[in-house]
């Protein structure tokens, strides 16, 4: 297959502080709000790469839209939206709502275990645990999952969400209380999920899938924060589990059937759009609440997903250590979505009212006190967990204090590519990436040669720089850094 | 003629032929390269028909491989070769391939969905030049 290069991005991009940039309301016709964009000059060149920065000035056109068009430092180029991007609508106000600003995989996110596990323990075992989760946990493309749900199942379960698992003997009381809303989302109408999503959905639940999803066994290589690592339960050399996966084939069919659904509403309801994947509909129209709805349905089966995901890592730790996986101390730290519009209560031009927060492929980050997070955390803000890539670090931070004003309680949700799927691929030639992983102390699994090489850490922007930026920008906090030590890919 | 092209996190298909009955056969080769990899390993096996209605192109080409993707996704249906026919109401299309198997089928990527991001059919200098970018 030839190649052809991606466009960069000409456009305003001016500096106002040390980690903020603004596109100016005035770069184009139609920007209802100006453009910001969190980075600093060492990300800057990267935004500049491709055309992320556009689609941040895109999204300030859509009607409704609060505050700014908002983007974190691992901004890369997406289909409508840029991933990485934050739009809060104001539903009272004309707001609309829009699948693209939700993005495909709906309810992408990840979650953090905590095991008491040392290094030391894990590392003479970690080549048959790797090997283990690979053979026992579905992961790359069309694996299906040990459990098929059947239609009413599933529709019980997206309206339900880890509750219903809690239900069946797959989810604890205190699993529950770790994930983002509690693992359900109200409002979900399963009913409106269509036929095909919940074709693609039955045997998905549970499953890894492709892409840039993932299993991955780590070390907590250093504490920033003492006080908030105790309270999350995290200290040096302790060994933790992260996954990373969305709502499947199910999410996927919901936002085309969204896509295809809203097609004529720009019209219907005289907007006017830059790019036809940004279509959306008022949130107070049919479309928009059926949307709405059916999205909620599938949040609700990305959280049990992660739930079933988590259940058989632990039966994995069980098999390999020998112990019951309470014994193992595999308690969930947190579970928080990437890809997500929800309702929530912000201040904009000192006005307390309900917006709609689109996130996609950004991380909901609420500060110390406010009464979302779970009581054990809830003195010292929501923890949020930064995949970065399988060869160097990931994070766990906690909600920063100046997330509410400047972000709707947002922020960063991994490293963000910065080389394209063709580019890595082009990089991967020659080299044994498997390899190379292994000598640097990392021991992957992948099903398809594809899976590595478009995932090399080379293909990420550094997550610490990415992290550092949010740091300074007071949208969270530094807590812990975990390095890889072991990852299973599509 | 297609040709993938660069897009930060997912894939870009540019197609070029000399119909837009050939533009369609070429994208149906290019999502399916996309999926499967190597269409070598892809046998035609069986026959399939798919009906798509319509006039706008750009739609057309859309719904057709939305067709196409979820006859992967919902029956684990391989195609490689493709004929289409365009009449004066849609398309009417012929795909020969096989299921996929796991222990002969090694897979390239997982195709979340056809996007409309970028989604184009015009006319070129070749005859019509089409793009779509596939969400990995």
């Amino acid at each position: 297959m030839n190649q052809i290069t991606r466009p960069s991005f000409r456009g305003p991009l001016e500096r106002i502080d040390d980690v903020t940039l603004r596109i100016p309301r005035s770069y184009k016709p139609g920007m209802l709000v100006d453009g910001t964009i969190f980075a600093d000059d060492r990300l800057l060149p990267l935004i500049q790469g491709d055309q992320a920065a556009e689609q941040v000035a895109n999204v300030a056109c859509l009607p409704g839209i609060q505050i700014a068009s908002l983007a974190m430092p691992d901004i890369h180029w997406g289909y409508g939206f840029c991933i990485g991007g934050v739009c809060g609508t104001d539903p009272a106000a004309g707001g609309v709502v829009s699948p693209g600003g939700v993005g495909y995989d709906i309810n992408c996110g990840v979650r953090l275990v905590r095991t008491s596990l040392t290094l030391d323990e894990v590392r003479p075992l970690i080549v048959p645990l790797v090997d283990q989760l690979m053979r026992d946990i579905p992961v790359g493309v069309g694996q299906g999952g040990r459990r098929v749900f059947s239609p009413e199942e599933l529709r019980a379960l997206m309206q339900e969400g880890v509750p219903f698992l809690a239900r069946l003997g797959l989810a604890t009381a205190e699993d529950v209380a770790c994930v983002e809303a509690e693992g359900c989302l109200p409002d979900a109408e399963p009913g409106l999920v269509s036929d095909r999503a919940l074709a693609r959905g039955a045997d998905q639940c549970g499953t890894v899938g492709a892409g840039n999803h993932f299993i991955e066994v780590q070390v907590v290589d250093r504490v920033e924060d003492e006080a908030v690592a105790a309270a999350f339960g995290l200290r040096t050399g302790q060994i933790c589990v992260l996954i990373h996966s969305g709502s499947r084939g199910l999410g996927y069919q919901v936002c085309d059937d969204a896509l295809r659904a809203l097609r004529e509403a720009p019209a219907k309801y005289g907007i006017t759009l830059p790019d036809r994947q940004l279509v959306c509909a008022p949130i107070a129209s049919p479309e928009g609440r059926a949307y709405l709805g059916a999205m909620r349905a599938a949040a609700n089966y990305a959280f049990c997903n992660r739930q079933l995901l988590m259940w058989q890592v632990r039966e994995v730790f069980e098999r390999v250590f020998g112990n019951p996986w309470e014994s193992l101390g595999m308690t969930l730290l947190y579970d928080v979505a990437h890809n997500i519009a929800k309702f929530e209560e912000h201040a904009v031009a000192g006005v307390h009212k309900e917006v709609c927060v689109h996130r996609k492929g950004a991380t909901r980050s609420f500060p110390a006190g406010h009464h979302d997070i779970p009581e054990p955390y809830r003195a010292f803000g929501q923890p949020v967990i930064i995949p970065g890539d399988m060869g160097r670090a990931s994070w766990v931070l906690v909600g920063g204090p100046r997330s509410l004003e400047r972000s709707f309680g947002t922020t960063c949700h991994g490293a963000g590519r910065c080389l394209s799927r063709t580019a890595a691929t082009k990089a991967a030639q020659g080299r044994d990436i498997r390899t190379e992983l292994e000598r640097a102390g990392v021991i992957a699994r992948s099903r398809s040669r594809e899976g590595l090489a478009e995932e090399q850490p080379a293909a990420y922007k550094d997550v610490d720089v990415v992290v550092d930026v949010v740091h300074r920008a007071g949208l969270s906090l530094k807590v812990a850094r975990l390095t890889p030590l072991g990852v299973i890919k599509g | 003629m297609f040709e993938v092209f660069e897009h930060t996190a997912d894939l870009g298909v540019r197609v070029e032929a000399s119909s837009f009955a050939e533009l369609l056969a070429d994208a149906a080769s290019g999502l399916s390269t996309v999926i499967a990899g190597d269409l070598d390993q892809v046998r035609p096996e069986v026959v399939e028909t798919f009906a798509v209605p319509g006039s706008d192109p750009a739609w057309l080409l859309f719904d057709f491989l939305g067709e196409l993707h979820a006859a992967f996704e919902l029956r684990r249906m391989l195609f490689r070769d493709f004929a289409v026919t365009v009449t004066d109401d849609g398309i009417q299309a012929t795909a020969r391939g096989e299921r996929y198997d796991p222990a002969r089928h090694v897979l390239a990527h997982e195709v979340k969905a056809i996007t409309q991001h970028e989604l184009s059919v015009e006319r070129s200098a070749a005859g019509v030049l089409a793009t779509f970018i596939v969400d990995i």
